[in-house]
């Protein structure tokens, strides 16, 4: 059923809230075929369930029904510490709010995600270094979140993103935060990614300038894709 | 950055509230090993030297009932009875000073040689309270505390007899657990204003620790059914009476200590829940970065447990030093000679900080591990 170019393989995929009585549909047997390379973006208005889809696509939240195949694998199916061991090493993730951690440096919080791996102290440095130098911050690997502007900020959330090397990253309204001029850095870090490092990105956006920076661009709508 | 690094950087993020629950701890602790080590000199009066070959005789009724003096010679034919001395409170206050400081009691002068015998003294010392009847021996810490000297003379006012005495200073001792009594002549008191005819109590001297036992049984059967029946116990026996009533110290004690453990408990572990739930966000983004419930677990455990271990070594540690190196008996004006720090006391402690650790990282490690990454990012900062 998954041809080899195609990471993400969707199928009827169903998720729904239910709170006492009321049912909430966030997606509606949605099928999706994401190919390797691709940048990705997912439009659709507010509530519309583009981070439901973007959650379940990463292994951090689980369908209703239907099925999510991510590399062959059924992430559905992997038990919580087998989800997370998957997550470090195949997804890369950006939030729209950074999500830095605020006392740790930016080389800090790069090399976060590889502490989880069995690379030893000087190959973790190199490879934030790398990471940091690919979205063009090498010279502000040591300062503090809070001494960074807004899109820095980002730019440093996509290099601990890619630290790990994984396959797929995925961000969730990453420039919805930012000033157009920064939306601008972190959308060309994010194009540099999948040119250069040939890695497959999924975006959540709900801004048409911003989509414009993928490859191909889907509308959710009330659940549904449309 | 390692792991550790991380934990530590987490863990004094917000450096005063680090401060002041490794405070907290500290001062707490600090508290429960001084109510621990008070407890345990008041409950437990060091032993001397000759305290296992002493019995004590005194009236069956109570401390404070005399025994008459006729008991003596019945009880020197006891076989086993090395040595007897009468010993009877004398309740004096010494130059208008509101309490007792010392205690002082009047013996038979020979007995500081035979009953006594660990009082160490000079010779002459011996020789004129022997000699002298209005004479008196002081212990070190005493003499050392008014500055009294051998030849000085004093006056005490008894507030058991009518009217006072005055001393004059023979020797001064050391030796004993607690030197701190003054002892001075029966004959002098009996001649004054004591009541001739009766003692307090008496103090034996058995030949052996063996003869202990059969000295006890036949010294109360001698005055069984006589009108001053006694009731004779080994030394620690005696010493452990005396302290029965403190018994309900040992429970204020124990009180108040359950209330600083209980209290500690609760501020350390709402600090703690309160230092993790503004971080639930972050512990997510962990999540989402692929760490497991059991590393962030293992994370806030290791917090809780590093600020409880430094308040720990904090608090432990400044009582340790200043019990140790401290001079106890000047800091609390001589009611305490010793304040020992003992190792059980210490690991006593260590035990409340380890499970205080343990017990303040349970509700937050659980809140984070049933957590979910979607519930946890919604969370605002
Ligand atoms: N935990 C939840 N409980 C109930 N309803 C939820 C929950 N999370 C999301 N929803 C609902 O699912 C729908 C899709 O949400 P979401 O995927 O966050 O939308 P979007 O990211 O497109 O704004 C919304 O109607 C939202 O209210
Ligand atoms: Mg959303």
């Amino acid at each position: 059923m998954a041809s080899p170019e195609n990471i993400v393989v969707i199928r009827d995929l169903t998720k729904r809230y239910s709170q006492g009585e009321i049912e909430v549909t966030a997606l509606d047997r949605v099928s999706l075929e994401i190919a390797t390379g691709e940048f990705l973006a997912l439009m659709g208005p507010s509530g519309s369930g583009k981070s439901t889809l973007l959650h379940i696509i990463a292994g951090v939240d689980r369908p209703t029904s239907g099925e999510c195949h991510v590399q062959g694998v059924d992430v559905a199916r992997l038990n919580e510490s087998q989800l997370a061991d998957w997550r470090n090493q195949n997804i890369g993730f950006i939030f729209q709010t950074f999500n830095l951690i605020p006392v740790l440096t930016a080389a800090e919080n790069v090399e976060l995600p590889l502490l989880l791996t069995q690379l030893n102290r000087s190959q973790r440095r190199k490879q934030v270094a790398a990471a940091l130098d690919l979205v063009g911050l090498s010279d502000r690997s040591h300062h503090l979140p809070r001494q960074l502007s807004g899109g820095q900020e980002q730019r440093v959330a996509i290099a601990r993103a890619l630290v790990t090397d994984p396959a797929l990253i995925v961000a969730d309204e990453p420039t919805g935060n930012l000033d157009s001029h920064s939306a601008q850095d972190v959308l060309t870090a994010l194009q540099s990614l999948r040119r250069d490092a040939g890695k497959t990105i999924i975006m959540v956006t709900h801004d048409p300038k911003a989509a414009a920076f993928g490859t191909r661009q889907i509308h959710l709508e009330k659940g549904e894709l449309s | 950055m390692t792991i550790p690094t991380f934990i530590l950087k987490n863990a004094l993020r917000n450096k005063r509230r680090a401060i002041l629950s490794i405070s907290s701890v500290a001062a707490s602790l600090f508290l429960l090993v001084t109510l621990q080590v008070a407890l345990r000199e008041l409950t437990l009066p060091p032993e001397s030297a000759g305290a296992e070959l002493r019995v004590a005789v005194r009236n069956r009724i109570s401390l404070t009932n005399p025994l008459p003096v006729r008991q003596r010679s019945l009880i020197e034919k006891i076989p086993g009875v090395a040595a007897i001395t009468p010993f009877t409170w004398f309740g004096g206050k010494y130059k208008n000073e509101g309490g007792m400081t010392f205690a002082q009691f009047a013996i038979d002068p020979k007995a500081l040689g035979t009953v006594f015998a660990e009082a160490k003294m000079d010779m002459t010392g011996y020789q004129t309270f022997v000699a002298k009847k209005d004479s008196c021996v002081i212990g070190k810490i005493t003499a050392d505390k008014y500055g009294l000297k051998v030849g000085d003379r004093f006056s005490l006012d008894s507030t058991v007899y009518p009217g006072s005495l005055t001393f004059e200073v023979a020797g001064i001792y050391s030796g004993t657990p607690d030197d701190r009594n003054m002892l001075f002549r029966q004959d002098y008191l009996d001649d004054s204003i004591g009541m001739p005819g009766y003692v307090g109590m008496w103090w034996l001297k058995v030949t052996s620790p063996e003869a202990m036992p059969g000295v006890i049984a036949t010294v109360e059967k001698t005055f069984a059914n006589s009108s001053a029946e006694v009731k004779a116990e080994s030394e620690r026996a005696f010493q452990l009476g005396f302290i029965s009533m403190l018994g309900n110290i040992r429970m204020l004690v124990a009180s108040i200590s359950t209330v600083v453990v209980f209290t500690l408990v609760l501020v350390a572990a709402s600090t703690m829940s309160m230092s993790i739930r503004e971080r639930f966000r972050e512990l997510a983004v962990l999540k989402a970065l692929g760490f497991r419930r059991r590393e962030l677990f293992a994370f806030i455990l290791a917090e809780s447990f590093g600020l409880s271990a430094a308040g720990a070594v904090l608090g432990i540690g400044t009582a340790y030093v200043l019990y140790t190196y401290g001079n106890i008996s000047q800091m609390t004006h001589g009611i305490l000679i010793s304040f020992e720090v003992t190792p059980r006391i210490i690991g006593f402690a260590a035990l409340v900080a380890a499970l205080l650790g343990i017990i303040s990282a349970i509700a937050p490690a659980v809140a984070v591990t049933r957590m979910s990454v979607v519930q946890g990012l919604k969370t605002l900062d």
